[in-house]
């Protein structure tokens, strides 16, 4: 009775919100707040269930999976869902002094919490059809949400953002076809057990992965994602950076250690890690050429996703405790970066309503004016890099050991010179933010914005470098995945 | 009368396929975005031809509903995101007059 | 000739024209005439549902798929406008390329389903199971019956996709006035607009148990509304006040909500109607998520808002 509670709140919720506040748009702000702050609880209450008793599974409607829809939450998952709630929760803190007019938040509300409802339900779900329905929600509300921008050139990006999500849907549904005609189930426990090397499989695997390296902006697929990250509203920008593109990182995660491992081969594993190197080295260097924060923060997240894909080749490779470090190494570096890239978007958005742009080089004096959010910068800045205490330390750290243990060195290279690159442009950023003015007009600030974007970059840092330890035992366990 | 029942669902499943790749290629390939969103409707069509193309089972059997209504879901799903798509482009459309 | 050969040249001339219909509007130089084309694709891919025993989808196909998305094509489209839309000028390489990758990728998929189907012939796959509990599912059309119950969790979600696409083109504001006032249309109007009506209500009641159901008839309601606005009736038969017209938007996803989690409180699980009452509670759905996306794609026509489109007018 408990799990469905959980389960049903951390979706329903914001659904709920979210026809609330498409009706009742004069209490929208508040209803957004309460739906996201039920969600946050609902999913810790999903993680301590799991933490207690293991994995659980919904069997929606009552009926036998195949035929029904199953939810299902595992350590991951609800690791997942735990942050993209928090996330949530931080950014409509953010919005409410956000949007200048009533206009706005009539707008923003109710999509803003469709989206969370699309993030909720895509991780939790247990079948592929039923995920193609929260890729297609998560989709249009977000390129909804980017286009909310308004000027000519988010709409046009947010055009872009929207096309570039349906072919990669439908590329997913083609894998969905395949897949039902070989094996006649839609439900990805039943797909582990039966799926073999075959020709069926290997076509779906490559719909899938094209589909879903398309919505995570892998190289040299990530053409669509600056601009669209860039151009929207600073609180869409950061559930878009932080959470949507990881929730196609997610499904590709999820399908490369439960459903595909009778058919990768050493070979995929390795094509997909040298995509995943040239993203981080082709980011990391984009970032450092941005000439606004925004750009930055946007080239940033290709890069940082390039990382959370060079752990892929090496989880083939190895086995039993070392893979599941790896593993929670790989969860805590997904989890840093989602708290410090939603944190370094909404710094860009007050810097942005205060000076007025978000140009890199004439940021001076943002120290005297903003030191709040100056110092929000460095730390999500320090977990970007991947400096101690952050959880992309530890993350780094075991793809480091993974790739030395099983000496491909190669790896090994990429993570220097992308840490390298990463802390020039951090540092880059920092220079100039630090710059001195001699006269500079305190600008009237509110807590309510400076504040969620500050917290979240002590997530990033200090508190998933000091409480990261809480991964390991949750991921670890991935045994309950086929029954 | 296998045999047929055979080649019929070959059939269009095959021209579910042609329909898919040629969707595909005008999705990559044209620049104005209302091309893009026909090419991907004609890619999705191709998808939903394949899946009820499975469904069929001849002409003396009932199909298998379940295909028929992921495709009826498709359907949906798809012109939501067209209308949505096509009024932007609408907008920028219009700006561009002004 | 016998009645399997005559079968045999009908498909093979369906599939021809519509593999030509459909290759031609992707490949045309002019929009106008891929919009032109695109529409009459979808019609003859309603014959094909038609012929492939799935007469749910023929009918969305024809109202959804041809007819609305073919209006909202239409509507992109301005007296005096430049349609010529030329890949050409995409470089001669990429072309080449862009073609082999994804004809490589078709015969990958051609192949493979193909050797699916050699080893299973006319599999069930689920449709044994859903035939299996249809008498639990309180309706007769297995259609219905995996829309509303088995895998109601998708409709759900469903919905609630069309409600983030309409939220989206409303915040979009601004609708421009892009439809001609013929007189013509207003007596067609004036006998077709209520036939429609009763006609998305006796599709809605029978989807129960043949063909039909709440897409249908909420696309019948939305090719009503259309028509009014075609005819010079700028709103297009919604309501002017805007807590109406978002209560409206709304409805088919909170109830559908509602229901999904009112069993829960009966003591069921999420979604678990109890078998005696599922009929009525499906039917409740199902009409409200009829007048739902009736009013969500008659909105998406006119672009946003009924108010200000009359203003413009």
């Amino acid at each position: 009775m408990n799990e469905t509670v959980f389960f049903t709140g951390v979706i329903a919720l914001p659904l709920l919100g979210a026809l609330l506040a498409t009706v009742w748009t004069r209490q929208a702000r508040a209803i957004g707040i309460a739906a996201t702050l039920g969600m946050v609880l609902c999913a810790g209450g999903l993680l301590l269930h799991v933490q207690q008793h293991g994995a659980v599974l919904l069997a929606i409607g009552g009926w036998q999976a195949g035929l029904g829809i199953t939810l299902y939450a595992d350590g991951l998952a609800v690791l997942m869902v735990l942050m993209s709630a928090l996330v949530m929760f931080a950014a409509s803190v953010y919005a409410l002094k956000y949007f200048g007019s009533a206009q706005k938040h009539t707008a923003f509300w109710p999509l803003w919490l469709l989206l969370a409802t699309a993030l909720s339900a895509l991780l939790l779900a247990g079948d592929l059809f039923n995920i193609y329905v929260t890729l297609e929600l998560l989709g249009i509300s977000a390129a909804a949400l980017a286009a909310l921008g308004g000027k000519r050139e988010g709409l046009v990006s947010a055009l872009r953002y929207l096309v570039v999500g349906l072919l990669g849907s439908m590329l997913y549904l083609g894998g969905i076809a395949l897949l039902y005609a070989a094996y006649g189930t839609l439900n990805l426990q039943a797909l582990a057990t039966q799926l073999q090397a075959e020709p069926a499989a290997w076509a779906a695997l490559l719909l899938l992965f094209s589909g879903l390296m398309l919505k995570m902006a892998l190289f040299p697929l990530h053409f669509w994602l600056p601009p669209a990250h860039s151009n929207a509203p600073a609180p869409v920008s950061a559930a878009l950076s932080a959470l949507v593109v990881k929730a196609a990182f997610y499904l590709l995660l999820r399908f490369w250690l439960d459903l595909f491992p009778p058919v990768l081969t050493p070979w995929l594993a390795n094509a997909l890690g040298v995509l995943g190197a040239v993203a981080v080295l082709w980011g990391s260097w984009s970032a450092l050429r941005a000439e606004r924060l925004k750009l930055l923060a946007a080239y940033s997240s290709i890069s940082q996703l390039g990382y959370l894909v060079m752990f892929l080749p090496l989880l083939v490779v190895l086995e039993g405790e070392a893979r599941n470090l790896l593993l929670g190494g790989m969860v805590a570096f997904a989890l840093t970066h989602a708290f410090a890239k939603a944190s370094l978007f909404l710094s860009a958005g007050i810097l942005l309503q205060h000076c007025g742009h978000d140009r890199i080089r004439e940021l001076g004096g943002t120290t005297q004016r903003l030191p709040l959010t100056t110092f929000g910068i460095a730390l999500a800045g320090i977990a970007l890099v991947g400096l101690p205490p952050s959880g992309a330390f530890l993350g780094k750290w075991y793809l480091l050991d993974g790739a030395f243990s099983t000496s491909q060195w190669w790896w090994v290279i990429v993570v220097v010179v992308g840490s390298l690159i990463a802390s020039a442009y951090v540092f880059r950023l920092l220079g100039h933010a630090f710059g001195h003015l001699k006269a500079v007009e305190r600008p009237r600030v509110s807590g309510m914005q400076e504040l969620p974007a500050l917290l979240l970059a002590l997530l990033a840092t200090f508190g998933l470098g000091l409480g990261a330890a809480g991964i390991w035992p949750l991921v670890a366990d991935r045994s309950g995945v086929i029954p | 009368m296998t045999i047929n029942l055979l080649t019929t669902q070959e059939l269009y499943v095959l021209s579910g396929v042609f329909l898919f790749t040629i969707g595909l290629w005008g999705t990559w390939l044209h620049a104005h975005y209302v091309r893009k969103i026909i090419s991907l409707n004609v890619m999705g069509a191709g998808v939903f031809l394949i899946l009820i193309a499975l469904a069929y089972r001849g002409k003396d059997l009932l199909p298998d509903p379940l295909p028929h209504a992921l495709v009826l879901t498709g359907i949906v799903v798809a012109v939501s995101a067209t209308a949505l798509a096509l009024v932007i482009i609408r907008r920028l459309e219009d700006e561009r007059d002004e | 000739m016998d009645a399997e050969t005559l079968w045999t040249l009908f498909d093979l001339l369906l599939i021809i024209s519509l593999a030509v219909l459909a290759l031609v509007a992707v490949l045309s130089g002019d929009r106008r005439r891929s919009i032109v084309l695109f529409i009459i694709f979808g019609l003859l891919l309603a014959l094909v549902w038609a012929r492939l025993r799935a007469p749910d989808i023929a009918l969305a196909e024809v109202a959804i798929g041809a007819g609305l998305g073919g209006a909202l094509l239409m509507a992109t489209l301005r007296r005096h406008q430049q349609t010529r839309d030329d890949f050409r000028h995409r470089p001669a390489w990429l072309q080449w390329s862009v073609g082999l990758l994804v004809m490589l990728l078709g015969t990958g998929m051609a192949w493979s389903l193909l050797l699916v189907m050699d080893a299973q012939p006319a599999d069930w796959r689920l449709g044994a199971e859903a035939f299996a509990e249809l008498d639990n599912s309180g309706v007769s059309n297995p259609v219905t019956a995996v829309l509303l119950n088995f895998r109601a969790w998708d409709t759900l979600l469903e919905l609630a996709v069309l409600l983030a696409a309409i939220l989206g083109i409303k915040a979009l504001g601004k609708p421009e006035p892009a439809y001609v006032s013929e007189n013509a249309f207003r007596d067609l109007a004036l006998w077709l607009t209520p036939l429609l009506v009763l006609m998305a209500g006796y599709i809605l009641w029978a989807g129960a148990h043949a063909p039909g159901g709440a897409f249908q008839a909420g696309a019948l309601l939305a090719a009503a509304g259309i028509i009014l606005r075609l005819a010079g009736k700028p709103d297009g038969g919604l309501p002017h006040n805007e807590t109406a017209l978002r209560l409206g938007l709304a409805l088919g996803t909170a109830v559908f909500l509602l229901v999904a989690l009112g069993v829960i409180l009966a003591g069921n699980t999420l979604l678990q109607y109890p078998p005696d009452q599922a009929k009525w509670w499906i039917l409740l759905i199902e009409t409200a998520a009829t007048l739902s996306i009736g009013m969500t794609l008659t909105l998406a026509f006119i672009g946003g808002s009924p108010t200000l489109a009359k203003d413009a007018a």
